[in-house]
């Protein structure tokens, strides 16, 4: 097979005829859970027509079904705490194609940051928590659509576990059914950075920019692909199927240029509790492994993240750099709020790109976004909401 | 506590003994364990391997050693440098998961309470109050410049004129400063029930009493309203 290459700057329009499989060969786990389901073990949130699913396929050439509507948004503490416009940038979206969806009080956090970081936690505690908040969706005849990539690694290992050993399955139903709950798993876990690259094309159909000039470097998340990485999106047009697909599909779709650069592999050096107490060594990782790469080998415009922990400590962490003489920046923001950029969407109002601490202006200016106007409407928008005004929400809640 | 040259605590053979079995009956143990041919990849792909001095392969090779004073090596600071990030359970040839391993033996360390862990842990607290006691991990209002010089002058953004900056998120349930969505408090109060039945509250308290009583008075709180 000959392997063209289209894109100077690296290897993401590498097309292949396979899939690099890691040598891998792994029960497939969703068909586990189709039985467990037919003896009455368990309960299955399926994903239906209704969902208008879009099939992708995973590390090891299985079958996904990416729902696309009636999706209810399990939210990350760290991007709403944090990088508000990650979330919002997605349910924008959602609303510019006229999906449907939920966003509500009744969810918990994963609570598996705190488990990697502390350790305060075990395996039943993270069942019952992915269960509980399973449920919730499953009630409401919903799919949940997890946010944080954390959560999303977190889950795909609760649902192997649950699905894998009967004594877990039994102690989680105890507890469900003390909270008024059932035992149910979904029948795929879903990132959100899955349902954004399968809807790439109906994004670029909305894009308002040129994005040619853009270099774009992809930091891909390890708890996206680097937990239970068999279920994770791969396609053999996107690096030759040897990386993860996600992010840089979304990115080659949109036209901008996406660069390689040699530690693309690495962690973000977020490491769950080194970033709130051990900062040295996170902020080390940053510059040394991610940033200077980026800018150095790739001249990177824009750092394109899929992930809270990835996004807040690359983002965070270049300002002190200087001090170290790492004179390298590049804006760090997730692939839906680049694409919500790209899309016309406000920069202060939705991508909200003015908590972000790198500076992201000469991008916008690159792209020909006038953020100072966005930056005036939202000032005046401030004093509006100060004096009593009224939030313009992108949906309403609660229901009446 | 006495801790030897190594700064790894003195404890009875005993007690190491117990350690070791405790993380072997653990479900996960085999998945994890598996042969290991020392070749040292994981360790290659480590990202704390380059700051600190720890190693996925040695994790590997310890536990297949089923010597529990070399285990017990392990159990103090060894442990905690781990970013958990999985690159090792990735590329090991073997699918071995040191990671995961890592993951059992911090259990056990806060389980037991130990001093170690106590340290390690005391500036996370901040954190696990928010998450156990309101079901977020971290909140707009905990983003403040003197918790984070190091990430420059534009942190003080978020904390000036907070509330109304998170008024203007067209989402209604970010539109709050002390929580990273404003959970309900009914759901507050079935994540407080799993807490209890999967003991997770149980080892807040051995790691760090204090917290616990703190946490235990805002969970009242909640219950009773
Ligand atoms: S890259 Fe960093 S934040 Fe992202 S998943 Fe890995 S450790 Fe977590
Ligand atoms: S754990 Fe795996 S990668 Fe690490 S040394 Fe052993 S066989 Fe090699
Ligand atoms: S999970 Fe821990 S041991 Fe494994 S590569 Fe990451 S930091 Fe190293």
């Amino acid at each position: 097979m000959a392997i063209e290459i289209s894109n100077r700057l690296g290897l993401a329009n590498v097309k292949s005829d396979y899939i690099h499989t890691a040598g891998r060969k792994l029960e497939d786990i969703h068909e586990r859970l189709l039985e467990l389901e037919a003896k009455g073990e368990v309960k299955v949130i399926h994903v239906k027509d209704e969902n208008k699913p879009i099939e992708a396929e995973t590390l090891l050439g299985w079958k996904k079904k990416i729902p696309t509507n009636k999706l209810w948004h399990h939210k990350s503490c760290g991007q709403c705490g944090n990088i508000p416009g990650y979330p919002v940038s997605l349910l924008w979206f959602m609303n510019q194609m006229g999906l449907e969806y939920v966003d509500e009080r009744n969810q918990t956090s994963c609570t598996a940051w705190n488990y990697h970081g502390s350790g305060t936690s075990n395996p039943v505690g993270l069942a019952a928590v992915a269960v509980r908040n399973w449920h919730r969706a499953y009630e409401l005849g919903l799919f949940p659509l997890f946010h944080c990539a954390t959560t999303f690694g977190d889950y795909k290992e609760m649902r192997n576990l649950l699905v894998e050993n009967k004594e877990l399955r039994d102690e989680v139903r105890r507890i469900m059914q003390k909270i008024g709950r059932d035992l149910v798993i979904p029948e795929y876990i879903v990132h959100y950075s899955e349902w954004v690259h399968v809807m790439r094309f109906e994004i670029a159909k909305l894009k308002k920019y040129d994005l040619s000039s853009v270099i774009a470097t992809v930091h891909p998340a390890c708890h996206t692909y680097k937990m239970i990485p068999e279920d994770c999106i791969y396609d053999k047009d996107i690096y030759a199927g040897k990386r993860t697909a996600v992010s840089t599909g979304v990115m080659l779709a949109l036209g901008a240029q996406v660069a390689d650069y040699s530690t693309w592999y690495d962690c973000c050096g977020f490491g769950f509790r080194h970033i709130l107490t051990e900062r040295e060594a996170s902020r080390s990782f940053v510059m040394d492994r991610k940033i200077r790469p980026m800018v150095r080998e790739a001249h990177s415009d824009v750092c394109i993240t899929q992930d809270t922990g990835c996004t807040t400590t690359l983002d965070k962490n270049q300002w002190i750099g200087k001090a170290m003489g790492y004179t390298e920046q590049v804006p760090v923001m997730a692939d839906v709020m680049f694409a919500a950029l790209a899309c016309g969407a406000d920069v202060f109002k939705i991508v909200q790109l003015q908590w972000h601490t790198t500076d992201w202006r000469p991008l916008c200016d690159k792209i020909g976004i006038d953020w100072k106007k966005s930056e005036e409407e939202y000032n005046a928008y401030l004093e509006e909401l100060k004096a009593g005004g009224k939030t313009v929400n992108l949906y309403e809640y609660p229901k009446s | 506590m006495e801790y030897d040259e190594n700064g790894v605590s003195i404890v009875p053979a005993e007690l190491k003994k117990e350690i070791f079995e405790e993380a072997r009956k653990d479900f996960r143990y085999e998945e994890y364990v598996r042969g290991c041919l020392n070749c040292g990849v994981c360790t290659g792909g480590c990202p704390p391997h380059r700051f600190f001095d720890f190693s996925p392969r040695i994790v590997l090779q310890k536990m297949k050693s089923k010597d529990p004073e070399l285990i017990w090596t392990m159990m103090d600071e060894y442990v905690w440098a781990c970013f958990q990030c999985f690159t090792c359970a990735m590329i090991c040839p073997f699918l071995n998961s040191p990671g995961g391993v890592i993951a059992i033996l911090r259990e056990i360390a806060v389980r037991r309470g130990f001093e170690s862990a106590k340290k390690v842990l005391k500036p996370y607290s901040r954190v696990l109050l928010k998450l156990t006691a309101y079901g977020n991990q971290l909140s707009p209002d905990m983003i403040q410049p003197d918790f984070f010089p190091d990430w420059g002058p534009h942190i003080g953004y978020a904390s000036t004129d907070l509330a109304v900056k998170r008024k203007a998120i067209p989402m209604p349930t970010l539109q709050v400063t002390n929580l990273a969505w404003d959970v309900a408090p009914e759901t507050m109060k079935e994540l407080y029930d799993i807490f209890d039945e999967a003991g997770v509250f149980k080892i807040i308290e051995a790691v760090d009493p204090s917290l616990y009583e703190i946490i235990q008075d805002i969970v009242d709180d909640v219950r009773s309203s």
